[in-house]
C-alpha cells in the first residue's frame, strides 16, 4: 500500500472515531496536501494556511522557550481548527464542530499524528534510499515536491 | 466556600479515593485533577466520561424526562466511579469525577462527602 493510501486510511479511522469532525487533512510542513478526507474543495488552501500558521506557531514556541511545535487549536464561532505536528515534516489538520469533546479530540489526534508522522517519515526515508540506489526510480511518495 | 484546588484535595481525602477531576463537559477538558497516576490517566477519564455525561443528557431528552442528573455511578469489579454534575449558576457544564477503590471505600459516605464538596465549591 502506498503511503498516501495509508495516511488516508488513518484519517478515515480518525473520523470514524470522532464523528464530530467535519474534515481531516494531512499536509507537508510546506503546505502541500498529502491526503484529505472531505475538506470539501478547500484542501489546498487549508493546507497552505496550515503551513503559514505552522510557521508562526513554530516561531512563537521557539522564541518563548517552549521548545518545538506540537499543536495549535483555533476556535471560531462555528467550530474548531486544530493542527498537530506529525513527525518531522508533516502536519495533521482537523476541522470540528463546536460541540466536539476537545479532550477526546486531543487524545485521538495526538495518537493519529504520531502514526501519520511515522508513515510519512518512513516513506521519505524509502524515497531517499531509492534515489541514492537507483536514480531512475520514481516510486509513489507521500510528498512529490517537498522543496519547490 | 472553596476553590478548585481545595475541592479536589477534599475529594482526594475521601476514603478509598484513587483520583478525582473537575471536568468541563462542554469541552471534555479537565479544569483540575488530583491523584490518578499510571493506573488511571485522569485526562483520558475526563474526555471519556464527558461522552458518558453527554450521552445520558441526550437519553433523558429523548425520554422526555425533564429532570436534572444529580450523579452517575459506575460500578466496576474493583472500583466505583462517581460522576457528580455541578448545579450552581457559576459551575454549569462541569462535573466532579471521583474514582474509588471498592474494598477501601464506603459508597454512601463518599456520595455524601462529594455532595458536600459540590455545595462548597465556587468556580
Amino acid at each position: 500500500m502506498t503511503a498516501e493510501a495509508e495516511v488516508l486510511g488513518e484519517l478515515r479511522r480518525l473520523r470514524a472515531r470522532l464523528p464530530q469532525l467535519t474534515g481531516a487533512l494531512a499536509a507537508s510542513a510546506d503546505g502541500l496536501v498529502l491526503a484529505h478526507d472531505t475538506v470539501d474543495g478547500a484542501a489546498e488552501s487549508v493546507a497552505a494556511l496550515t503551513a503559514a500558521a505552522l510557521g508562526v506557531g513554530r516561531r512563537l514556541t521557539e522564541s518563548t522557550g517552549q521548545g518545538g511545535f506540537r499543536e495549535l487549536l483555533v476556535r471560531g464561532e462555528d467550530g474548531y481548527v486544530a493542527t498537530y505536528a506529525a513527525g518531522g515534516s508533516a502536519v495533521l489538520t482537523l476541522l470540528a464542530e463546536p460541540r466536539i469533546n476537545v479532550g477526546r479530540l486531543h487524545l485521538e489526534a495526538r495518537r493519529s499524528s504520531t502514526r501519520i508522522g511515522e508513515l510519512v517519515d518512513r516513506a521519505l526515508e524509502r524515497r531517499d534510499l531509492n534515489r541514492s540506489a537507483t536514480p531512475r526510480t520514481t516510486g509513489p511518495t507521500p510528498n512529490p515536491n517537498p522543496n519547490p | 466556600m472553596s476553590n478548585v484546588e481545595t475541592a479536589l484535595k477534599d475529594a482526594a481525602s475521601i476514603d478509598g479515593a484513587i483520583g478525582a477531576a473537575l471536568v468541563d463537559y462542554t469541552s471534555g477538558m479537565a479544569l483540575g485533577t488530583i491523584g490518578g497516576g499510571k493506573e488511571l490517566d485522569l485526562n483520558v477519564a475526563a474526555a471519556g466520561n464527558t461522552d458518558v455525561v453527554r450521552a445520558k443528557v441526550r437519553a433523558m431528552e429523548m425520554l422526555n424526562i425533564n429532570e436534572e442528573i444529580e450523579d452517575i455511578l459506575i460500578t466496576l469489579g474493583s472500583q466505583y466511579h462517581l460522576i457528580r454534575l455541578l448545579k450552581s449558576r457559576t459551575s454549569q457544564g462541569l462535573f466532579l469525577y471521583l474514582a474509588l477503590s471498592k474494598d477501601r471505600a464506603n459508597l454512601a459516605m463518599a456520595r455524601h462527602q462529594l455532595k458536600k464538596i459540590e455545595a462548597d465549591l465556587e468556580v
